[in-house]
C-alpha cells in the first residue's frame, strides 16, 4: 500500500529572533489537496512561519517537509513545488504585468515563448486581471496587484501553495473569486495554506484552520472543532416560556452546565456550555417538568469574538 | 487548471543570453524612452571629445595622429567613469532597490543555481551602462587607428577595464546584498570606487604594492608610453625604463598579467561570497576555509610584491619623493621609515585579520541552528568547518600566518643593505606573533560571544577614545607626552606600530618615546594576552551552554 506523505509537515518549529520567540514549539500536518487556514493576530508568528516553509527563512530548530521533501535539506527541489505570495506582496515598478509573469515564467522553465505566454494568459485569466496585462505594475491598486502576484504564484504549477493573507485589500467580488479559485486549486491537487487575521474569512475558504498567537498553536481542525477546543461552545439561550418562569429559572440554576439563568417573562435567558445532547436533554426536562416552551433561540459567539478573547486572555 | 510541475530546466550561468534576469534588466533598463537621452549625451559628449582632440592636431603643432592619441585617452576616462561610477552605483542602489521592494524573494525562490543568479544580476543590473561604453567605442576605435596605437597597447588595457568593471560591479552586487537600505548601498558602492582610486593605491607607496593592482593604474601606466603622442610617450617611456619594478617575487609578470591574476582572485572571492548568499541569506560569507585561504593568499601577494622592492630601493616612499625632487643619487632610506612600513604591514595584516574574522564568526542564531541539524543528524559535535563553529580556530590559522608574514617583511627591510650590520631574532618573531594571537583572540572570543554590540563599543573605548586622549594630551604639554605614549599604546591600531619600533633594531624612536613605547608595548600586550585569556574560557563556556540548549533527540 503506496504512503502519501502529508503535503505539509512541520515538527516542533520554533524560530527565535535573538530573545524573542516568534514561533515556538509549533508541529502541524495538511494533508494534500487541503486549503488550510493559518489564522492569528498580528505577531502570531504567521509570517516567520511561513517563511520558513518557503525556505526564505533558518528556524532556531524544528523540521518541515513539503510533500516529503526537507525544505532545511533540499531547499533547491523544495523551491520547485512551492508557489508562495508574501504579505503586501510587492511587484516590481519597472515591468508591465505581462513582462512581470513573462519574466517568472521564463525563470521557472515554462517552454518556449509561445508556451509562457499562453500560460501567463491563463493565469490572468484566473485571477480575472487579461485586460490589465499591458498595464505597469506600478498603475495597479492594492487588490490588482494581490491579483497579479498570485498569478505569478500560481505560472509554475505549485503542488503546495503559501499565502500570506492574500484576501487583504481585495473587494467582496474579488475575494469571492479568489475563495473560488483556491478551491478550483485544491480539487486539482494542490495544498493551499493560507493566512489572514481575520477568521470568519478563512472558515469561508479553508476545509480546515489553525489558530496561532505568540507563536503557540493555540487549536487545530475544522471550524466547528476550533470553536470547541478554543472553549467558544459557550452560547447564550433564550427560552420563551408561556408559563412557570420562576420554577423553570430555579430548576436551570440547578443544572451542571447553565449559568447565570435570569426569568423575564415571557424569557429565560441563560448561559449554556453542554453539547447538543446535553441541550436537547435541557428542553426534554423542562417539558417533564410541566413547562410549555414556545421558542428556544441559541446565540453564538463570533469567530471574531473568539480571536479577541484568544489574544486578550493571552495578552493578559 | 492541471497540476504537472513544470518540466525541470537548468539555466545554465554562462548563457548569460537566455538568462531571466539579465533578460528581465535588458527589457526594464533599455527601454528607449529610458536610455534614449542618456545615449544622445553620451554620443554628443564622445563625438565632442573626438572632434575638439581632432581639432586641435589642424591648426596646433600636434600631429592628427598625437591629437588622436590624446583623444582615445580622454575616451578611456569618459569609458570609465560610465563603467566604474555609473555602473557601480547602478549595481549596488538596483540589488538594495530589489530588496527594499521585497521582490527578492520571488527571485531567491526561482529554480536557478546560485551563480546563474548572480550573473543575471551582475550583468543586467548595469545594462544601460554597458550599451552607453558599447556607444563610444566606435569613437575609441577611430581615435586608436587614427592614433596608430597598436593592439599590444590597447587589448591589454581594455582588457584590464573590463576586469576592472567586474570587480568594481562585483563589489557593488555585495555591498547592495549587505547593506541594509538603498542610499547606504549607493553611497558606500561609490566611496569603495573613490577609496580604490585615492586612498587603496596611496597603501601602495608605504610598501603595500598591492593594493595599486586592483586598479586599473598599473596597465595605464604601462602602456601610457604607447598611448601618449610620441614624443610624450618617448619620454615617459625612457622614465619607466629607469624605474626597474620587480613583480612577484621577481617572477617578472607584465602588469597586465599580474591585474588579471589579482583581480581575479578577489572576483572569485566575491562570487563565492554572494552565491553563499543566494544559497542561504543567513550564510556567513565567506567558508572558514575560504577566509583561511584568502587572508594567506593575501599574505603571498603582499609579500610577493614587496620583498623584491626592498633592495632597489623603490619600495621606500621617501624614494617617490626624491625621484620627484631629483635628488636620486644620495637617497638612502631612513630607519624610522623601515620601521613605519613594518608597522603599517602589521596593522594591514591584523585589520584583515579581524575583518575576515567577523565574516566567519557564528551569532548565538547560528549556533543554535547548527546544534539543531547536528542533533537531527545525530552527531554530537559541530562540522568543524560550518558556519555555526566557532571561528576561533580558523582566526589562530590567520594571526600566525599574519604574524609569519610581518615578520618576514621586517625582517627583509632589517637585513636589507640598507641597513647593514642588523639582524631581526626571534624575539621580534614571538612579539608579533604574541600581538597578533592576543588582539585576534581578545576580538573573536568578544565577537563570538557577545555579538556585534559588543564589538561595536569595545571598538570606539578601545580603539578610538585611547587615540583621542593620547593625542589632547600631547598637545596640553611636553610633559604629558609620555602619559600620551602610555594611553595610545592602549589602542589595537597602535600596538603594530608599537611593536615595529620595540622589536626591530633598527628603530630610532625619539628620546621621549625610547624608554616609554617599549615598556607601554609589553605592558599591554600582557595585558591584551590576560583579557584574551579571560574572554576565551567566557566563550568556551557560553559555547557549551548554548550546545546544551538544543536538546538530544
Amino acid at each position: 500500500m503506496s504512503h502519501t506523505p502529508p503535503a505539509i509537515d512541520i515538527r516542533s518549529l520554533r524560530v527565535d529572533y535573538g530573545n524573542f520567540v516568534a514561533v515556538d514549539d509549533l508541529t502541524l500536518s495538511v494533508p494534500p489537496g487541503e486549503v488550510f487556514g493559518l489564522v492569528g493576530p498580528n505577531g502570531a508568528g504567521k509570517t516567520s512561519t511561513f517563511r520558513v516553509l518557503t525556505t526564505l527563512m533558518e528556524p532556531t530548530y524544528g523540521e518541515v517537509l513539503l510533500a516529503g521533501i526537507d525544505v532545511l535539506e533540499d531547499v533547491e527541489n523544495a523551491r520547485r513545488i512551492i508557489g508562495y505570495m508574501p504579505d503586501l506582496a510587492p511587484v516590481p515598478y519597472d515591468l508591465k504585468v505581462a513582462e512581470f509573469l513573462e519574466f517568472h515564467a521564463a525563470a521557472y522553465g515554462i517552454g518556449n515563448k509561445a508556451a509562457r505566454r499562453d500560460r501567463v494568459a491563463e493565469c490572468l485569466e484566473e485571477v480575472a486581471l487579461t485586460d490589465q496585462r499591458d498595464k505597469w505594475c506600478k498603475e495597479l491598486s492594492r487588490g490588482q496587484t494581490q491579483r497579479v502576484v498570485l498569478a505569478k504564484t500560481l505560472l509554475h504549477r505549485p503542488r503546495v501553495l503559501i499565502l500570506d493573507e492574500p484576501a487583504s485589500g481585495l473587494d467582496p467580488l474579488a475575494r469571492r473569486d479568489l475563495r473560488n479559485a483556491l478551491r478550483r486549486l485544491a480539487a486539482n491537487g494542490a495544498t493551499v495554506f493560507v493566512s489572514s487575521h481575520i477568521l470568519s474569512e478563512l472558515a469561508e475558504m479553508c476545509t480546515s484552520l489553525c489558530v496561532m498567537n505568540r507563536g503557540k498553536l493555540l487549536a487545530s481542525g475544522t471550524a466547528e472543532q476550533v470553536r470547541q477546543i478554543l472553549g467558544s461552545t459557550e452560547r447564550t439561550i433564550t427560552a420563551t416560556l408561556l408559563n412557570r418562569h420562576e420554577e423553570a429559572r430555579a430548576w436551570l440554576a440547578s443544572q451542571p452546565a447553565v449559568h447565570d439563568p435570569v426569568a423575564d417573562a415571557p424569557t429565560v435567558t441563560f448561559r449554556f456550555l453542554g453539547d447538543d445532547n446535553a441541550q436537547a436533554d435541557l428542553m426534554e426536562g423542562l417539558f417533564h417538568l410541566g413547562i410549555r416552551i414556545r421558542s428556544f433561540e441559541e446565540k453564538r459567539s463570533s469567530f471574531e469574538d473568539i480571536l479577541v478573547e484568544v489574544a486578550e486572555s493571552n495578552r493578559a | 487548471m492541471n497540476l504537472h510541475p513544470s518540466p525541470e530546466i537548468r539555466h545554465a550561468a554562462w548563457n548569460i543570453w537566455q538568462n531571466p534576469i539579465f533578460r528581465r534588466y535588458c527589457q526594464s533598463r533599455l527601454r528607449p524612452r529610458g536610455i534614449g537621452i542618456t545615449l544622445i549625451i553620451v554620443l554628443l559628449l564622445a563625438g565632442f571629445i573626438t572632434a575638439i582632440t581632432s581639432s586641435f592636431g589642424l591648426r596646433g603643432t600636434l600631429t592628427a595622429s598625437d591629437t588622436a592619441r590624446i583623444g582615445a585617452i580622454v575616451l578611456l576616462v569618459f569609458q570609465c567613469l560610465i563603467l566604474f561610477i555609473l555602473g557601480t552605483a547602478q549595481v549596488a542602489g538596483g540589488m538594495t532597490a530589489e530588496r527594499d521592494e521585497g521582490v527578492i524573494d520571488y527571485q531567491r525562490l526561482i529554480p536557478m543555481s546560485p551563480l546563474a543568479k548572480v550573473v543575471g544580476y551582475l550583468f543586467g543590473l548595469p545594462v544601460r551602462e554597458y550599451v552607453l561604453f558599447l556607444a563610444t567605442l566606435p569613437f575609441t576605435a577611430w581615435s586608436l587607428w587614427k592614433g596608430g596605437v597598436s593592439h599590444t597597447v590597447w587589448l591589454p588595457l581594455y582588457g584590464t577595464l573590463v576586469s576592472s568593471t567586474l570587480l568594481y560591479h562585483f563589489t557593488g552586487l555585495l555591498t547592495g546584498t549587505v547593506a541594509k537600505n538603498r542610499r547606504w548601498a549607493f553611497l558606500a558602492s561609490i566611496g569603495l570606487v573613490f577609496c580604490l582610486y585615492t586612498v587603496i593605491p596611496r597603501l601602495a607607496d608605504f610598501g603595500l604594492v598591492f593594493f595599486k593592482y586592483l586598479t586599473i593604474a598599473p596597465v595605464f601606466s604601462e602602456s601610457l608610453p604607447g598611448m601618449l603622442p610620441a614624443t610624450a610617450g618617448a619620454v615617459v617611456s625612457a622614465k619607466q625604463q629607469l624605474l626597474p619594478t620587480a613583480k612577484f617575487f621577481n617572477l617578472d609578470f607584465s602588469e597586465v598579467v599580474f591585474t588579471l591574476f589579482s583581480q581575479g582572485g578577489l572576483i572569485l572571492t566575491f562570487i563565492v561570497m554572494l552565491c553563499r548568499k543566494w544559497r542561504r541569506t543567513e550564510s556567513h560569507l565567506l567558508g572558514k576555509a575560504w577566509a583561511a585561504g584568502f587572508f594567506i593568499w593575501i599574505q603571498l601577494l603582499l609579500l610577493g610584491n614587496a620583498l623584491p622592492l626592498i633592495n632597489p630601493g623603490t619600495l621606500f616612499p621617501s624614494r617617490g619623493f626624491t625621484r620627484m625632487t631629483g635628488i636620486l643619487p644620495d637617497w638612502a632610506p631612513k630607519p624610522g621609515e623601515a620601521v613605519l612600513m613594518s608597522g603599517l604591514y602589521g596593522l594591514a595584516s591584523l585589520l584583515l585579520m579581524l575583518i575576515l574574522t567577523s565574516m566567519i564568526t557564528p551569532t548565538t542564531d547560528t549556533q543554535l541552528r547548527g546544534w539543531r541539524r547536528a542533533r537531527k543528524l545525530e552527531k554530537s559535535s559541530l562540522p568543524t568547518l560550518g558556519d555555526a563553529s566557532t571561528s576561533f580556530w580558523m582566526m589562530l590559522a590567520m594571526a600566525l600566518a599574519g604574524a609569519a608574514g610581518w615578520f618576514v617583511f621586517s625582517r627583509a627591510l632589517v637585513e636589507s643593505h640598507w641597513f647593514p650590520g642588523h639582524q631581526l631574532g626571534h624575539k621580534a618573531a614571538i612579539g608579533f606573533t604574541l600581538l597578533m594571537l592576543a588582539i585576534g583572540t581578545a576580538y573573536q572570543s568578544l565577537l563570538e560571544s557577545k555579538g556585534g554590540r559588543a564589538i561595536t563599543l569595545a571598538a570606539i573605548f578601545i580603539g578610538v577614545v585611547p587615540l583621542m586622549i593620547g593625542a589632547v594630551l600631547s598637545v596640553i604639554s611636553n610633559n604629558l607626552i609620555s602619559t600620551a605614549y602610555w594611553v595610545c599604546g592602549l589602542s589595537p591600531a597602535t600596538m603594530p606600530f608599537y611593536a615595529s619600533g620595540t622589536l626591530l633594531p633598527i628603530s630610532d624612536l625619539p628620546e621621549s618615546a625610547q624608554a616609554t613605547i617599549p615598556n607601554a608595548f609589553h605592558f599591554w600586550l600582557v595585558l591584551t594576552l590576560l583579557l584574551a585569556i579571560s574572554l576565551l574560557s567566557r566563550l568556551w563556556s557560553t559555547r557549551k551552554k548554548i550546545s546544551l540548549q538544543i536538546p538530544t533527540t
